[in-house]
């Protein structure tokens, strides 16, 4: 059975459905069955013999299971028809999630997670195709892959999957050499998942990346990872332009810039709870949150410059809160906003109980927030 | 609460616990088991073996039925049993129940009411078995089980109809036991704003600000103000707020001179002044003879793996226990 020719295993075919034996048909098209070893029976254009022995639709159907059980062995041409039936899957599948969720059926993300499934099937064979030189490789399928498969698992809010991709791609050699669109949306969402981890530094680096590569005519990509890096830069201290936020319709950021660097805790709170909306969708509600430490930092700082002092009374700083009607505070909250901002290297200097004052140094007591952290 | 054939399978066994047995014949050599008070037990499901035979399956109601009858019964037993004990048995038979849920794939109300308890369940032997020995109490593992609980349930929330009352005191022990995770946080901001503005929602927010903002002295006045389960919830974090507070203020009064009064530092750590004292040199911070903490950021040192026990400084949670039953914490009619 394995070594037949071309002509007997079509004829055997052509018997299976003259005699509608269905189940011995299929398996003579499934790739289960040992025949699909069978040198003889791969051939580059099995059309013409199959249209001798075959009455249409067979013909075409038997040609083309033939032609696809060469296997594509040490070839990635098909790559890009892959990259298209991939790309419909997912947004098919985006389609049918969205009709059933508002049929109310179907439990919330399946279908995203049966589509990842499939997605997740091609990966695995572009990761594993070791044997194929680099020019052939499928290799080069893993970052549109996975930045499917990002798509799906930000949406779906299952962020941790997405660790594994990202440690086959960069344990890859190839990560460098990706087309440019690929490797703006990778690192887009490589740098939101650094985000979210609160890992700052290296979510920055990406995002920025991203930003200068992404193409000058894609200003909705850019808007939306503008949208991940100014909360990032604004927590290293780099505030925004006002007119690179009108630019981009960013202007929501605008009082937030603005109440963070005047240190004006109010403001940011108001800025915070006018756009709440928005800022919670994007998922950056949090990072922003994490800017109050910030505020905090250019509002003492004003204090200090306004006593024109290095030995500056705790009373002044509780002063300053109550006057941006911080909640229940007193002077031991006083202290430990200020020990935390000493411990994090945003104020040179001690706290010294006794006498109830903060003593900075008279070197540069307020570092510049870009070299700290 | 189990089926027959388990039952006599597991009788000529003797792998009946002695919470399921005949009462007087515990002594026996085959002590005989008492079909009111055996539960089915977890098994692993593997291959070849029929996981969903149907008359093995217990419909919702009996399931709710045997969470209950583990919680008045077992939990709430008069009879004092060792809490270990009490733990490995319920959390072994609440797994079987989660078992059968998923085979059936349960939804709605009793759904509901079956989590919630066993999240509770949970939460408070999360602080209750703290400090055991890891071979009876393991938290990793109980922290696995808590988590899928409490992420189905908030899925039922989501899908499910409603109206479900105790919605808000589960977001907010969510929120709570996972402090500071991004995906807690982002998850109870997405909830709808009349939720996020009732009171324990609002107060456990308030909470994770705070935690965020770096302000462990906001955390733990806030935390007074929790009920009994919500402390524990917050419990595990309480080691780590405490040690962040004691190394910001080991920079921040860092000077040769300067004292720190031991009481004020007691009064904002939650704790008595000579447990203060004793969390300060676990950490390498000096008290002296007059009770003043020396703060110096060299000094402070992390202790030795093992060496801080958690156990000496639940004041903050047990003190809020007092009149309390398990049985009705686990119930949530407190």
């Amino acid at each position: 059975m394995a070594h037949i020719t071309i002509n007997q295993y079509l004829q055997q075919i052509n018997e299976a459905i003259e005699n509608h034996e269905g189940s011995f048909c299929a398996e003579l098209l499934s790739f289960k069955h040992p025949h699909v070893a069978n040198p003889r029976l791969q051939l580059a254009s099995p059309e013409e013999k199959c249209q001798q022995i075959l009455e249409p639709p067979y013909d075409e159907m038997v040609a083309a299971h033939l032609r696809a059980f060469q296997s594509h062995k040490e070839e990635n041409w098909a790559l890009h028809i892959m990259f298209a039936v991939t790309l419909d899957l997912r947004i098919f599948a985006n389609n049918a999630e969205q009709q059933l969720q508002k049929k109310g059926k179907g439990q919330p993300g399946e279908m995203l997670e049966k589509a990842a499934e499939q997605l997740m099937s091609c990966f695995r064979v572009c990761a594993s195709d070791n044997r194929a030189g680099v020019d052939d490789s499928k290799k080069w399928g893993m970052m549109f892959l996975s930045n499917q498969l990002f798509k799906i698992y930000f949406k779906i809010n299952k962020l941790h999957l997405c660790k594994p991709l990202i440690r086959a791609i960069d344990s890859s050699n190839l990560k460098n050499d990706y087309s440019p669109a690929q490797k703006v949306t990778y690192k887009y969402y490589v740098g939101r998942k650094a985000m979210f981890d609160s890992d700052f530094k290296t979510a920055e680096e990406l995002l920025s990346y991203a930003f200068d590569h992404c193409h000058r005519s894609c200003q909705k990509n850019k808007r939306m990872i503008l949208i991940y890096l100014l909360p990032v830069k604004m927590l290293l201290g780099h505030m925004p332009t006002h007119l690179l936020l009108r630019k981009y319709d960013l202007t929501q950021f605008a009082d937030v810039t603005k109440a963070v660097s005047e240190g004006n805790l109010l403001l940011l709170n108001e800025a915070l709870s006018k756009h709440e909306t928005f800022f919670i969708r994007c998922g950056i509600f949090l990072i922003l949150e994490k800017l109050k430490i910030i505020t905090y930092r250019n509002l003492f700082k004003k204090v200090y410059l306004l006593l024109k002092t290095h030995q500056l009374p705790l009373d002044a700083f509780l002063v300053a809160l109550r006057m941006m009607q911080v909640e229940d505070v007193d002077i031991d909250e006083v202290q430990c906003l200020l020990a935390n901002l000493i411990y994090m290297g945003h104020i040179k200097g001690y706290i010294s109980h006794q006498h109830q004052k903060l003593v900075v140094s008279k070197q540069n007591p307020f570092p510049p927030l870009s070299s700290v952290s | 609460m189990c089926p027959a054939q388990e039952l006599r399978e597991r009788e000529s066994q003797n792998r009946l616990h002695h919470f399921e047995v005949v009462p007087g014949t515990e002594a026996f050599r085959k002590p005989s088991g008492d079909p009111l008070r055996a539960v089915k037990e977890y098994s692993r499901p593997a291959a070849g073996k029929d996981a969903a035979k149907p008359s093995d399956l217990r419909p919702p109601d009996v399931l709710l039925r045997t969470v209950c009858y583990l919680i008045d019964e077992i939990v709430g037993s008069p009879s004092p049993h060792p809490w270990t004990e009490v733990y490995s048995f319920v959390f072994d038979r609440l797994r079987s129940v989660k078992q059968d849920m998923i085979i059936q794939r349960l939804s709605g109300k009793d759904c509901v009411a079956i989590l919630e308890r066993t999240v509770r369940f949970h939460i408070y032997a999360s602080y209750r078995l703290c400090g055991e020995p890891l071979r009876i109490y393991d938290p990793r593992i109980n922290d696995t089980h808590l988590q899928e609980y409490l992420s189905w349930l908030f899925d039922c929330y989501k899908t499910g109809a409603g109206p479900y009352p105790n919605q808000e005191e589960f977001q907010a022990l969510g929120l709570l036991y996972n402090l500071g995770l991004s995906a807690a946080t982002q998850h109870v901001l997405e909830l709808p704003v009349r939720l996020r503005q009732t009171p324990s929602v609002k107060l456990a927010l308030a909470i994770s600000q705070a935690f965020l903002a770096g302000n462990p002295v906001r955390l733990l006045r806030l935390a007074q103000k929790l009920d009994f389960l919500q402390a524990c919830a917050l419990h595990r974090h309480l080691v780590t707020c405490r040690r962040h507070l004691l190394l910001i203020y080991s920079h921040g009064f860092s000077s040769r001179n300067c004292r720190f009064p031991l009481d004020r530092l007691a009064r904002l750590s939650s704790l008595e002044a000579p447990l203060a004292a004793g969390l300060c040199r676990a950490y390498g911070v000096e008290v002296n003879q007059h009770n003043q903490v020396v703060f110096s950021k060299s000094a402070f040192a992390e202790p030795a793996q093992g060496r801080l026990e958690c156990k000496l400084y639940h004041g903050i949670v047990s003190e809020k226990e007092r009149g309390l039953a398990v049985k009705s914490i686990i119930h949530g009619c407190s």
